[in-house]
């Protein structure tokens, strides 16, 4: 019978353990499609440098040793869209960054329009801030990165993503230069001094529960304790000895010293030292060169069958030279024009209809047939919303875009 | 002279039970209780501290001078509290914040290194975990000095949150050395905390310093330390209500007494 609770028991936790699979994305399929959509747009987002060559998803991926770096550049601009139930309809603070599953990958260098900007900016509806983020690899292994607009109050954003391939080089370090001008290791500076001296403070922890649970009794003392009054030590019945006492003073002295000791030391081997730093601040604004066009959406429709979106939109050219659609970007889609420039990593094709020209001063509608698996992957298809529209941004060949955002109708 | 008499005549019976040998109760069952408790009550004080002081017990840029030394204490005092009680009252054993310490230290340092440097490859000079061992000495002292939980609470309170900040301000402090890194001066700390990417904690979410009665003569630590032991004292009366209250009382129903 025992053995046969065993087998039973073995098997089913080899079967358990057999059927999961693995385990991986950023949670971005857990957002609302209007949440990814309707918040902040993406353009031109590149990621440059590295080795490009076929990965295991047999597309082109990047590949980079540890401590390379790459760059990833584009614009990120928080759409009129913005819906007014996400940070009371007014986002104000922000932070631009990358999403990875965890530091696979290090962030080395950020800019927003131009002005270097580790931590948050400060952001407004309608703001556009061109980034120029620069990661380095750092662990081994095939990861999705993506980068991010975080809003205050909505939640953090992707951007389209990448494969990037970390291989690993020996010897890998982060180096990093403090004022006084030493170079350390980011990866572990001061990491014996920590964990030595917090073992240290262990080890007195240890002594004096040794030194009670070994020298007396403790379930047995119960009987005792239980009819004396609380606030007594029971030194007249044995409980707690003068001997007890000294050597809890011992006790104490000992941790004081190493505290006091140890609190002058730091103040001597490191004199200079600052509180953790706070930087917020407004990026200059950024304004598109070129005479920006104007989009109206009129419909889209969804193809569930051959996921497809198909959108037609009265497009504007209010400047005097003509425009091609170079590209419609939504959340971490991207379709590419092939007549203006080929669809690159992970980007799908985009086809429009009467052809993507757009003359100077001239409107024209135009038709969107946009194609991608993952409009039902990345769940991107507001079906179960209460807000039935797609959002995004219609890039063009001068390098301007406008926003567009058109009714989605379904079929039943 | 009688009462005399008959307080010797009590205390040699209660010395002749605190001695007396039992037949099927031996050393195995305190160790297995000490062993097996181990576990509640490094889980119990774990939880507590990432409930309450969550982010600021984690990260070295989150370790600041203001908030980290209001909530921690605070956050760690709770459960060492019921513990202090619960073993006082039960062994007059003064080890139950010590006992706390070092049981969250092996949860907490084991947690960082298997879950945070194994698994998610996280620098463990980044994530390191703060040490509560220093401050449970003291406390655990001053229970057994003054045998009194309303003066324990005060002064050991107090004396915690100080010595507890100290304690661990030694091991941050290489990390609040200057750096100059994207045309800024930061610490090694905020350059940790940009470098290595927390996707689902972006920078608007660090809280530190916040508020706005914050420095009193330009010294914000010390007006954090002051705030902070207030609070821890506020902490160990609440250690002793789940001790009393959840522990101690629903046992006393339950079991008769002596």
């Amino acid at each position: 019978m025992r053995r046969r609770i065993v087998v039973a028991l073995t098997l089913g936790v080899v079967l358990l353990v057999a059927s999961a699979p693995a385990a991986s994305a950023h949670g971005e399929r857990a957002q609302e499609a209007f949440l990814k959509m309707r918040t902040v747009g993406w353009v031109n987002v590149e990621f440059t440098g590295g080795e490009v060559r076929q990965g295991e998803s047999g597309a082109d991926e990047i590949f980079i040793g540890q401590g390379e770096e790459i760059t990833i550049t584009g614009i990120t601009t928080l759409l009129s869209t913005w819906p007014g139930t996400l940070g009371g309809g007014n986002p104000n603070t922000g932070f631009i960054s990358v999403i990875a599953p965890g530091p696979v990958v290090t962030i080395e260098e950020k800019t927003v329009n131009g002005v270097s900007a580790p931590h948050r900016i400060s952001i407004e509806k309608g703001g556009i801030y061109e980034f120029d983020m620069t990661i380095a690899g750092r662990t081994p292994g095939r990861w999705h990165v993506h980068p991010s607009f975080s809003v205050k109050g909505a939640g953090t954003l992707l951007g389209p993503g990448r494969w990037i391939n970390v291989e690993p080089v020996d010897g890998y370090t982060n180096p990093l230069t403090l004022a006084s001008g030493e170079v350390i290791n980011l990866e572990n500076y001061q990491l014996s001094f920590v964990w030595i001296y917090s073992l240290l403070t262990f080890f007195i922890g240890m002594g004096w529960m040794f030194y009670w649970t070994l020298r007396k009794r403790t379930v047995q003392n119960l009987a005792v304790t239980s009819q004396i009054p609380l606030n007594t030590d029971g030194m007249s019945v044995g409980l707690i000895l003068k001997e007890d006492h000294r050597n809890m003073n011992w006790f104490l002295i000992v941790t004081l010293a190493l505290t006091v000791g140890m609190f002058i030391y730091q103040a001597v081997a490191w004199p200079d030292k600052l509180p953790q730093q706070v930087i917020e601040f407004a990026p200059p604004a950024f304004e598109q060169a070129g005479a920006v066009p104007v989009a109206i959406g009129i419909q889209a429709a969804y193809d569930a069958n051959t996921t497809t979106v198909t959108m037609e939109a009265e497009v504007t050219n209010t400047g005097n030279r003509d425009l091609v659609l170079a590209e419609f970007t939504t959340s971490t889609l991207t379709f590419a024009n092939s007549e203006v420039e080929p669809a690159t990593l992970e980007e799908a094709e985009l086809v429009v209809a009467p052809g993507g020209t757009v003359g100077a001063g001239e409107t024209v509608t135009l038709r969107l047939t946009l194609a991608d698996p993952r409009w039902e992957g990345d769940k991107l298809i507001p079906t179960t919303e209460s807000q039935l529209e797609i959002v995004g941004l219609l890039v063009f060949d001068d390098g301007t875009f406008a926003e567009v955002h058109a009714p989605l109708k379904l079929e039943f | 002279m009688a009462s005399t008499t008959g307080s010797t005549t009590k205390d040699a019976e209660l010395r002749e039970l605190l001695h007396r040998n039992y037949k099927y109760i031996d050393w195995k069952w305190n160790a297995v209780f000490w062993i097996t408790a181990a576990f509640v009550v490094g889980a119990a004080g774990d939880i507590t501290k990432l409930l309450f002081a969550g982010d600021w017990d984690f990260w070295t840029d989150w370790k600041d001078r203001q908030w980290w030394p209001i909530i921690t204490p605070f956050a760690i005092i709770i459960i060492g509290s019921a513990l202090q009680y619960i073993q006082w009252l039960a062994w007059r054993f003064p080890t139950g914040m010590v006992y706390t310490a070092v049981c969250m230290w092996v949860f907490a340092t084991f947690g960082r290194w298997v879950q945070w440097g194994a698994f998610l490859d996280y620098p463990l000079n980044f994530v390191w975990p703060m040490t509560m061992v220093s401050a449970a000495v003291v406390a655990d002292w001053t229970l057994l000095k003054t045998k009194s939980f309303v003066l324990t609470s005060i002064l050991g309170g107090m004396a915690f949150t100080i010595v507890w900040w100290m304690s661990n301000y030694v091991m941050i402090a290489p990390y609040l050395q200057p750096a100059l890194w994207m045309d800024r001066v930061l610490t090694v700390a905020d350059v940790q905390g940009i470098e290595y990417v927390r996707s689902q904690t972006p920078e608007y979410l660090r809280i530190v310093e916040h508020g706005s009665l914050r420095t009193f003569l330009g010294e914000t630590t010390y007006v954090a330390l002051a705030f902070g032991g207030v609070l821890s004292i506020a902490g160990y009366w609440i250690g002793q209500f789940i001790a009393r209250a959840l522990a101690i009382w629903p046992i006393g129903r339950f079991m008769k007494k002596w």
